[in-house]
């Protein structure tokens, strides 16, 4: 009995010993709030808080060490270089972070595609960590997206000021409208829809077929086969200034295209180009993105 | 009780032990703490200041007056479209249930409503670990009239856009995601996509074709529903949706109407023309797409991702069309007057795309990212058609029988090598093949067109390099230089470089600049194609705000940008070659310059000016100015009165009469709360 006395006692002691020999690393978001009293405000009506609350992530109480690691000794030293920034991190290292919670998130599942991963874009360059509000996390408002995307793509919002645009400077849509900015399957991390068509299909559904009769380029290489779609000087966002011209680039009427292997080069067909009647093809070959009628897409 | 005792005494023990263990940064997914226990156990208490309102938010109406277009009014609705009359310009605002009932928050956006050319409406509303809903609608008319686009009868005085439509397009979608944040989550979603309206189109006839009116009106709905498995070491969502959709336009021409595009010259002796049509598409289609994808944290130094998608649509047809006229059928220089044509289609579309990729960190500053994609689209179609040639003495039925098809098989393979040089330099290499082969073929091979096979062969080189010597200074350049060994189209990706550079510098705490470039040369040397493309662009923006934009502050941007392409092909009529020459030399730039006016009886006034404009040169010479300018006044903390003016000028060096200049004033109230 005396044995088991012992035992409990010296399991006491050891425990107390313990409590003093190893002070936990954290400090707690209390702590932190105590300094940055208006990140933690902020923080607190922001969807991250959560880490905060919820016991399963880990976090609980502590959801800024969640990122910026143990703040224990930067609670007590105020020096800056005792806890981390991830601002001051490479771009991976700070998206590790981040990834350490969300990349098991169906967002991410093209990132390894994705040009802003490739080009070292952090999360936190989009996304705001603390804030709170509607616009909270990231940008929702099109103009607040647009603006923060052209924020880098100075070149792309040039070109949405030439006259043929889609809608973007208007703000009735917005840049991740036609692009994922986390990657994708297919280029330029444009949208999909209904699993995996372009994503241009979701606002033109009515060019989406399957049609009868395919125009393969729309199929092989997609509407920016033909159209510029963030802006050109050129009526329906065209490539080219007259329609004569989009189609004979590619319908030469060449034969010595067929040895090339190239696809879409058909015999003359014997229109004379100089009637205004045969300046723009599309007057009779109107189902110009595949018909569900006619063969030569006339109707 | 010994047991209870030895549980309260030794777990404080284990949980420092553990918090002793806690790794110092959950640098990777697997170095997540299983269960840590928090230096201080009590949650921290949420500091959500407890006189927030439950309603906040703004709300912008006012009135807008348009003065009269000089120029072209269709070029002006084609472009802008914005009319007069009272406004709701936009509401943003957020309801917060402090208790937590049935939502957390709602948020409330609106924009541009009052018969403006675009009107949105935004609703989210969530509620921790129970919902998140999104719905968004948008409505966006769409008018274009372009008589220089397609109006082949132009030379007879006859200014008509033959494709021309003035219709509407409205977008509604609808997302519910159940317990978000749970590791199991369930999510449903409707989006709906409907356009009507009028336009103008061409009936086409062997010898012409009449320019008639049509009307048109198709909806697609797409409903999709999952779930997504959110678990520690990996992610699985797994989706099941489909899509209906019908198109019923109409082309018509009411009987006895006279067609401008009638043909007075004589054919064989008569004059061809059209006194009556009417022409219905019936269209219904169909589609189901399912979508796995999946996410791992395989170890510490390897993620895995990787997804299937798959979508099968079908399309039924049955299109029916009248016509009347004396009308030509030109193999047999033939005359009629009524033509009856019936034609029941189908079509189906399978398409399978999968995906795999995983990113390998096997050192501290070195990352493998592998990546695999194969996307396999194959489509077939068939027609069966009846048409019925009548008039004086003539009476010929003509069936059809066609099969369509096209095929294509895209595979692409990338392997990208991250080096961390230092801290503030990360360089990039990589490899990326794509391969695949395409078909197109139309059964039976009557006519100008037949069966085509084409093949995409193309190596790529990468690179890339990122520089951020200091918080100040970044900058990122990457390029890619492609060689092929086929292509599917004279104008596809060849042999080419592609080259992107980026740099921002924080010049003070007050003035950032940004700048960058992108350059495209694309090369087809086979013979018969010859294609050279040449296109850069040049970007330089401003961001000067002194004094955090107490007083004033710029923003800035000006492009540059070069486009050349150059491609033979012989012209139908005589086989003569002919080069398709196309050059777009453009500046554009905007600026927007706000300022704090002096305060005058303690009203605050700002002003903000600038806008944009763009000029080009080259194949279509345009320009485009868009100027405006603000001026803001709080009348109180909660209502400001705001005046706008705008200015649209577009102009045409070769098409003068489709310029057109306009003034927009709008005025009005904002209310804060």
């Amino acid at each position: 009995m005396r044995n088991i006395e012992s035992i409990w006692l010296l399991l006491l002691i050891s425990s107390a010993a313990a409590g003093q020999t190893t002070p936990s690393p954290y400090a707690g978001s209390e702590a932190c709030g105590t300094c940055h009293e208006d990140i933690s405000n902020a923080f607190a009506k922001s969807p991250h808080h959560l880490v905060d609350l919820d016991k399963k992530r880990g976090w609980q109480g502590r959801a800024c060490e969640a990122c910026h690691g143990p703040a224990q000794k930067h609670t007590e030293s105020l020096s800056p270089d005792d806890i981390r920034n991830p601002a001051k991190l490479t771009a991976a290292a700070a998206d590790q972070i981040c990834l350490s919670c969300h990349l098991n998130q169906p967002t991410h599942i093209g990132r390894l595609q994705s040009g802003h991963a490739k080009d070292q874009v952090s999360c936190t360059a989009c996304h705001k960590v603390h804030a709170n509000g509607p616009a909270g996390i990231v940008a929702r408002k099109a103009s607040a997206i647009n603006e923060l995307c052209r924020s880098c793509h100075v070149n792309v919002w040039a070109q949405f000021q030439k006259p043929f645009h889609h809608r973007l400077p208007e703000g009735v849509m917005s840049c991740v409208d036609c692009h994922n900015p986390h990657g994708g399957i297919r280029a330029a991390m444009l949208q999909i829809f209904a699993a995996d068509e372009p994503g241009c299909f979701q606002c033109h559904g009515d060019k989406r077929g399957p049609f009868t009769f395919e125009h393969a380029p729309v199929r092989f290489e997609g509407c920016g086969t033909c159209h510029e779609p963030h802006g050109s000087a050129n009526p329906r966002m065209l490539v080219r200034q007259e329609v004569r011209l989009l189609c004979l680039e590619c319908h030469a009427s060449l034969p010595t295209v067929r040895v090339s292997g190239v696809l879409g080069v058909v015999p003359p067909a014997f229109h004379d180009l100089r009637s205004p009647r045969f300046q723009n093809c599309t007057v009779c070959h109107q189902k110009i993105h595949g018909s569900y009628v006619d063969r030569d897409l006339l109707r | 009780m010994r047991g209870l005792l030895i549980v309260v005494f030794v777990a404080p023990i284990l949980a420092q032990e553990q918090a002793a263990q806690q790794p110092a940064a959950p640098a990777t997914a697997d170095s997540k703490p299983s269960a840590p226990a928090p230096a201080d156990s009590k949650p921290a208490e949420s500091p959500v200041p407890s006189n927030d309102s439950w309603l906040t938010g703004s709300i912008d109406f006012g009135y807008r007056w348009r003065t009269g277009v000089a120029g072209s009014f269709d070029a002006y609705r084609s472009i802008v479209n914005l009319g007069s009359g009272p406004k709701l310009l936009g509401a943003e605002f957020t309801l917060t249930d402090p208790k937590h009932r049935a939502f957390d928050q709602i948020h409330v956006r609106a924009y541009d409503w009052g018969d403006d050319p675009y009107s949105s409406f935004h609703l989210d509303a969530r509620k921790t670990k129970l919902y998140e809903f999104n719905s968004d609608y948008r409505d966006i008319a769409y008018f274009n009239f372009w008589p220089s686009y397609a109006d082949p009868l132009l030379a007879r005085g006859i200014v008509l856009d033959e494709q021309s439509f003035d219709t509407r397009r409205r977008f509604a979608n609808f997302t519910l995601d159940l317990l978000p944040g749970n590791w199991f989550i369930p999510y449903l979603s409707y989006d709906r996509d409907s356009g009507s309206g009028n336009g103008a189109t061409t009936f086409v006839s062997e010898g012409n074709e009449y320019p008639v009116p049509n009307q048109l009106h198709d909806q697609t709905n797409l409903y999709r529903g999952g779930v997504r498995f959110e678990l520690r070491r990996f992610h699985v969502t797994l989706e099941q949706g489909g899509t209906t959709f019908k198109d019923d336009e109409s082309v018509y021409q009411s009987p006895g109407s006279t067609n401008f595009g009638n043909v007075a010259t004589r054919v064989f002796g008569q004059t061809l023309d059209l006194s009556s049509l009417l022409a219905n598409y019936g269209i219904r289609g169909t589609s189901v797409f399912s979508r796995g994808l999946i996410t791992a944290s395989a170890a510490s130094w390897l993620d895995l991702y990787g997804q299937f998608l798959y979508s099968q649509g079908d399309s039924d047809v049955h299109y029916q069309q009248a016509a009347t006229g004396n009308l030509y059928l030109q193999s047999q220089i033939l005359f009629y007057s009524s033509q009856q044509y019936l034609l029941s289609a189908a079509a189906k579309l399978p398409h399978t795309t999968a995906s795999f990729g995983a990113e390998i960190r096997p050192l501290h500053r070195i990352r493998i990212v592998e990546s695999w994609l194969t996307d396999r689209l194959h489509s077939a179609g068939s027609a069966a058609s009846n048409q019925l040639l009548s008039g004086v003495g003539v009476s010929l039925p003509m069936t059809a029988l066609l099969a369509s098809s096209i095929a294509t098989n895209y595979n692409q393979q990338e392997i990208d090598v991250f080096f961390d040089a230092t801290s503030k330099l990360t360089l990039r290499g990589g490899y990326r093949y794509v391969w695949g082969d395409a078909s197109d073929a139309i059964l039976p091979p009557a006519g100008l067109a037949g069966a085509e096979q084409g093949k995409l062969r193309r190596n790529v080189g990468l690179g890339a390099v990122t520089f951020r010597p200091s918080h100040k200074l970044s900058i990122t350049g990457d390029a890619e230089v492609g060689s092929s060994g086929g292509a599917y189209f004279r104008t596809s990706l060849y042999d080419y470089q592609k080259v992107r550079g980026q740099a921002r510098y924080a010049a003070t705490a007050s003035l950032s600049l940004s700048a960058d470039f992108t350059v495209l040369n694309n090369h087809n040397p086979l013979p018969g194609v010859g294609y050279d493309y040449l296109a850069h662009q040049e970007s330089l923006s401003v961001l000067w705000s002194p004094a955090g934009g107490k007083r004033w502050d710029f923003e800035g941007s000006y492009s540059r940008s070069d486009l050349r392409s150059d491609i033979g092909y012989f012209s139908p009529q005589d086989l003569a070659m002919q080069t398709s020459r196309y050059r777009d030399n453009s500046h554009s730039a905007t600026a927007l310059f706000n300022l704090n006016l002096p305060r005058v009886s303690r009203v605050s006034p700002k002003l903000t000016a600038g806008g944009s404009f763009f000029i080009s040169s080259g194949s279509r010479p345009s320009s485009y100015y868009q100027p405006i300018a603000k001026l803001w006044l709080p009348l109180s903390k909660s209502l400001n009165w705001f005046t706008e003016w705008q200015y649209y000028g577009y102009g045409e060096a070769f098409y003068l009469y489709e310029g057109f200049r306009t003034h927009l004033v709008t005025t009005g109230l904002r209310l804060t709360r």
